[in-house]
């Protein structure tokens, strides 16, 4: 998809993304915006390049004298891919198409106030609640704010708040103490992926999580 | 012998996945040998290609692997990931697309993507459900950046980055060959994340690598 985001990951971001030194849920986030974002696939192309470049001035090691032979060994036992990767253009980013087939939460949305659903996933992580969230078509989402860092990929659909519309693609970040007021767009409902991080308390012997993620302030 | 390889003057329609069609000048030859060592493995099941790939890339990966300090490193990781990637170069070479990246970039996100899963898996006992390879199925572009272009990126990251300044290039060096986090390096130099983080987008700067909205090529 080529859609022209507004709303980047910024170029720090996207170099911890390239080295793979990025955190998995954000690395989620990121592989949801390159999805929808030819700029960024571009970004990133070079600086991939960047990381070949430093790979190939790494000191090279010397490898032990079965290497080769042990490979070659290998390479009958394993399949050949003869045709080209699989790039078909899908509606939802990959890495959230592969997650919504097997790591979900539960099979439901769950109702998280009267206009807003959340489906979470499980990512082998605790650092980030990584989750998709439904936004009902002009539906006005509680005024909240944040513990942690929250990123937003917009999946489908759009939203807004007091500062921008949000579309398809668009990548956002908030941080601790921004508070805001998403509103679903009118003409149909809105779905986006988020990571949320939360000042995790593990305050029990049995280290389960005792905070929920996100506060929700009554008006 | 491939559709890169045809020694014509008129331009060669390339049929690519699915519905995209790439024009590639017969000028616009991705000339570097491993690329075209790599075209070979995918197309012939070259064995003596795989075995000049494996003699130049193997020691590099080697290195590579010797280069990372993250939790979960194991003195055989070398070892190991040389085997993995080699094997990936072997079964994936039919899905290596020349006119988007040369050899060594194509080698290296696999090498990046085994080196961080072979770590996971060993400092991580939570059953992790996706590999970094899933963060990178990226759909085609449909008006691809020629061959040329490409190239021309390839060789400005190459020139300046032998130009960086010496403390752009070590964050760099950190990240990418090291595995550290920004906030990691900032620690390990004892410089604030943002004077890290600034040094960064400085060098990205030099190197021309981010492509701004105005300026979209």
């Amino acid at each position: 998809m080529n859609n022209t985001s507004q709303f980047h990951p910024d170029e720090t971001m996207l170099l911890e993304f390239s080295a793979g030194t990025l955190a998995t849920a954000p690395s989620i986030c990121v592989s949801a915006h390159l999805h929808f974002c030819s700029k960024c696939r571009t970004s990133l192309l070079r600086l991939d390049q960047v990381g070949a470049q430093l790979m190939s001035e790494a000191k090279p090691l010397e490898l032990e004298d079965d290497a080769f032979d042990t490979v070659m060994a290998n390479l009958d036992s394993s399949q050949q891919i003869a045709a080209k990767a699989d790039n078909k253009r899908t509606s939802y980013p990959f890495s959230v198409t592969k997650l919504m087939k097997n790591n979900l939460v539960s099979q439901t949305w769950k109702r998280l106030s009267a206009s807003v659903d959340v489906a979470r996933f499980e990512t082998g992580q605790n650092e980030f609640e990584v989750a998709l969230h439904k936004i009902c078509a002009g539906g006005k989402t509680p005024k909240h704010d944040h513990h942690g860092l929250e990123y937003t990929v917009v999946l489908k659909g759009s939203f807004s708040d007091e500062n921008a519309v949000y579309r398809e693609g668009d990548f956002l970040v908030r941080e601790p103490g921004d508070v805001h007021q998403p509103m679903g767009a009118q003409n149909g409902e809105c779905i986006c992926l988020s990571a949320l991080s939360a000042p995790i308390k593990l305050t029990n012997p049995f280290g389960f999580l005792m905070k929920p993620w996100l506060r929700i302030n009554p008006m | 012998m491939g559709l890169l390889n045809t020694e014509t003057t008129t331009p060669v329609t390339l049929r690519t996945n699915g519905d995209r069609v790439a024009v590639l000048k017969s000028t616009e030859k991705r000339s570097d040998q491993w690329s075209q060592l790599l075209i070979s493995v995918g197309e012939t099941h070259d064995r003596q290609a795989f075995a000049k790939l494996f003699k130049h890339f193997g020691p590099l990966l080697k290195g590579f692997a010797h280069a990372s300090r993250n939790e979960g490193w194991f003195p055989g990781l070398g070892d190991d990931l040389v085997q993995e990637v080699m094997i990936k170069v072997w079964n994936k070479a039919a899905g290596y697309n020349a006119e988007k990246a040369s050899a060594t970039t194509w080698i290296y996100t696999v090498a990046r993507n085994c080196r961080i899963d072979m770590l996971r898996r060993k400092s991580n006992t939570q059953h992790l459900p996706l590999e970094n390879e899933d963060f990178w199925h990226e759909p085609d572009e449909e008006t691809p950046i020629s061959l040329l272009q490409q190239k021309r990126s390839e060789d400005k990251v190459q020139s300046s980055l032998a130009q960086l300044p010496k403390e752009q290039d070590e964050i760099l060096r950190k990240v990418y060959l090291e595995g550290k986090s920004h906030a990691e390096a900032s620690a390990e130099l004892g410089l604030p994340l943002g004077t890290v983080k600034s040094r960064v987008r400085l060098a990205l700067q030099k190197m021309q690598v981010i492509v701004s909205i105005e300026a979209q090529e």
